[in-house]
């Protein structure tokens, strides 16, 4: 096994089966590092808890509720706003956080009072939103407060009103990814099946496993509905709470991040015999193929190859403008979970960058045989990294940019690496045929930024360059380009709108006759 | 003749692993049914043969067969060559190979997990 030992970690011998080396001839049956397990004591994570991953990722991208958790203000806090998943009601679910407010008090006295009092006060701050999510937390959950029963009888007080209960503390699970788990399970258990939506398409999809970063989903959705797909829900960016009670009457669900919604998916496939289809959303041909198979699914895949063509055509030149300026660059792609695996081929085919090393943080080890099948040989596969170990990782690789989360990312600024964020984006959306231009982009204007050039030099002895301080990126980009390339009429740089996603909502979409007779109930 | 076989497998590996997601279900008994139903559908399609979706579950393996069968067709000229015993043959070295790969080579632990 080609496993790679950190000189730092060698005081945490364990560590050493947690990151390996794709050698030359090495497959998955002999490189792949352990995961999904416990920290080892000693090393500093960069992993969130469960209560995070079941409220931060899954929970709160749902729109049109307030999401409470009982548990300290902090709590509520620290997984507030940082990202970006946007929806089209002003982002209700993004303006407020709510939290009981534990003290020690409560620990000693318990809080179940308290909770009543402070969901049935947010019901009345918020009189047009009926609809709550609330969130154990390891404080109340280490009292036994029976937060189910508080839920129910607000319930019983208040008929109007739907409240779901996800008993995720944050000791649940080594990660934000037992929480993902977690509350996949109570959604289909305690709400999928409650609601009977109204079919208004021949053809029904859940897109779930979509969080609608930056507006990723409000993307995807135009292409479902160009081509005549009703999306019944999206689980759960800009998602709603009551579409979302419906999954079950699905003809498909179209899994986008299996990491965090395989699980909900698998179980409508066994309890409703709904199929699971998962796809990319990212890179030009991956894309083309995820919507050519969703149309495949249906019998309409001509309504698919129509917009990949007219979006391919619209969108590839200046795709490969950033390609010609971009090959060969050393990336380390460093994200939570799924965007390892989604994002590690597709950027060497369409941005022609080269994935030195792939990192997760709470991704299980089939994320990591999707991640390091998608690499090249020699990439540095690495499982629940330290800080100290992506600081060894990043001399020793000298990437050219990070793609990773803002903690690790600043961390990366001070070894003069660039990054940009694989979470929350610099200036996504980074899904659909633009969104993926977007990307290049912000990679792009990161390696090849004038003020990112001055990092290189140590004024405490290098020559100030005052003679050559006028810069543009492409002053520095196109240096060695072949004029071919410079003087290209095909190719151009990036000419879409700075918001791409308001005209998208109203935006008025070709009505497709029903060829059966559809239910309304 | 073996070594060319071989060398064709690995092409056709190589596609899957770096395009597609379907191979890599969570649990073993998912990958099994994963591989069995894609790859079986796709070696019916490039062997011109009846192929099985009228249930959502054959549908979907269906949809996932026809875009590999496409990129194959695209991207390995040499497929055009073989007559269809070949094929069958070089689709069944597939399936052991990515079962292999996925199954029971495979390194990750949770594929025995009996829960989801």
């Amino acid at each position: 096994m080609p496993y790679h030992k950190f000189k730092c970690s060698e005081c945490i011998p364990e560590r050493e089966k947690h990151a390996v080396i794709k050698g030359p001839g090495e497959d998955l049956t002999s490189a792949l590092p352990l995961g999904y397990l416990n920290t080892i004591p000693g090393s500093i994570s960069e992993r969130g808890c469960a209560y995070c991953g079941a409220k931060h990722v899954i929970g709160t991208p749902m729109k049109d509720v307030i999401h409470m958790s009982h548990g300290p203000v902090g709590c509520t806090y620290d997984t507030w706003q940082t990202k970006r998943y946007i929806s089209d009601n002003d982002n209700f679910q993004l303006k407020y956080t709510y939290a009981t407010d534990m003290k020690e008090k409560h620990i000693i006295f318990g809080a179940e009072k308290l909770l009543k009092q402070n969901i049935i006060e947010a019901f009345k701050a918020f009189p047009n939103i009926k609809r709550m999510t609330l969130y154990q937390t390891c404080a109340s959950a280490l009292i036994g407060d029976d937060i189910n029963a508080i839920a129910a009888e607000v319930m019983e007080e208040m008929p109007e009103v739907d409240i779901f209960v996800c008993n995720s503390p944050g000791f649940g699970g080594p990660s934000q990814s037992g929480g993902h788990h977690k509350i996949n399970i109570a959604w289909i258990n305690q709400k999928v099946g409650n609601v009977e939506p109204k079919i208004t398409s021949d053809y029904v999809i859940n897109y779930v496993g979509e969080y609608n970063i930056q507006g990723d989903q409000e993307v995807m959705v135009d292409y479902f509905r160009r081509m005549g797909i009703q999306v019944l829900s999206t689980f759960t960016g800009n998602g709603s709470y009551d579409d979302l009670r419906s999954m079950h009457r699905a003809h498909l669900n179209v899994l986008e991040c299996a990491r965090s919604a395989e699980y909900i998916c698998n179980e409508l496939r066994v309890r409703y015999g709904t199929p699971r289809l998962d796809i990319d959303g990212f890179g030009f041909e991956a894309l083309g193929t995820s919507l050519r198979k969703v149309g495949l699914f249906f019998g309409i895949e001509d309504r698919a190859q129509a917009i990949i063509d007219e979006e391919t055509a619209r969108w590839k030149p200046e795709m490969d403008w950033y390609k010609e300026r971009l090959q060969g660059k050393k990336v380390c792609l460093w994200p939570g979970g799924s965007k390892l695996w989604h994002w590690a081929h597709a950027i060497r085919e369409d941005m022609g960058v080269n994935v030195v090393s792939v990192y997760t943080k709470f991704g299980h080890q089939g994320d990591m045989e999707k991640g390091i099948a998608r690499c090249e040989e020699g990439a540095l596969a690495i499982d629940d990294p330290n800080e100290l170990e992506a600081l060894e990782a990043l001399e020793m690789l000298k990437p050219d940019i990070i793609f990773t989360g803002k903690r690790p990312g600043e961390v990366a600024k001070k070894l003069r690496v660039p990054y940009l964020n694989a979470h929350a984006y610099h200036n996504g959306p980074y899904k659909g045929f633009e969104g993926w231009v977007r990307f290049a982009r912000d990679i792009y204007n990161a390696i090849y930024s004038p003020i990112h050039q001055l990092s290189f030099v140590d004024i405490s002895k290098d020559e100030i360059p005052a003679q050559t301080s006028f810069l543009t990126q492409k002053m520095i980009s196109d240096v060695n380009l072949s004029e071919e390339v410079t003087a290209s009429k095909e190719l151009r740089e990036y000419t879409g709108n700075y918001d791409t996603i308001t005209a998208l909502r109203n935006k008025t979409y070709p009505d497709f006759p029903s060829e059966k007779k559809l239910s309304a109930v | 003749m073996e070594d060319m076989m071989k060398d064709k497998v690995e092409q056709l590996v190589d596609y899957i692993m770096k395009n597609c997601l379907w191979q890599f279900h969570s649990r073993a008994w998912d990958r099994e049914k994963q591989n069995e139903g894609i790859l079986t559908k796709t070696m019916q399609i490039l062997c011109e043969e009846p192929v099985e979706k009228e249930t959502p579950t054959d549908k979907v393996y269906w949809v996932d067969a026809v875009c590999l069968a496409d990129a194959f067709k695209k991207r390995y000229s040499w497929l055009a060559t073989l007559d269809k015993e070949e094929i069958k043959l070089l689709m069944q070295g597939l399936k052991e190979r990515m079962d292999y790969l996925t199954i029971t080579g495979s390194l990750n632990a949770e594929l025995t997990d009996p829960h989801y």
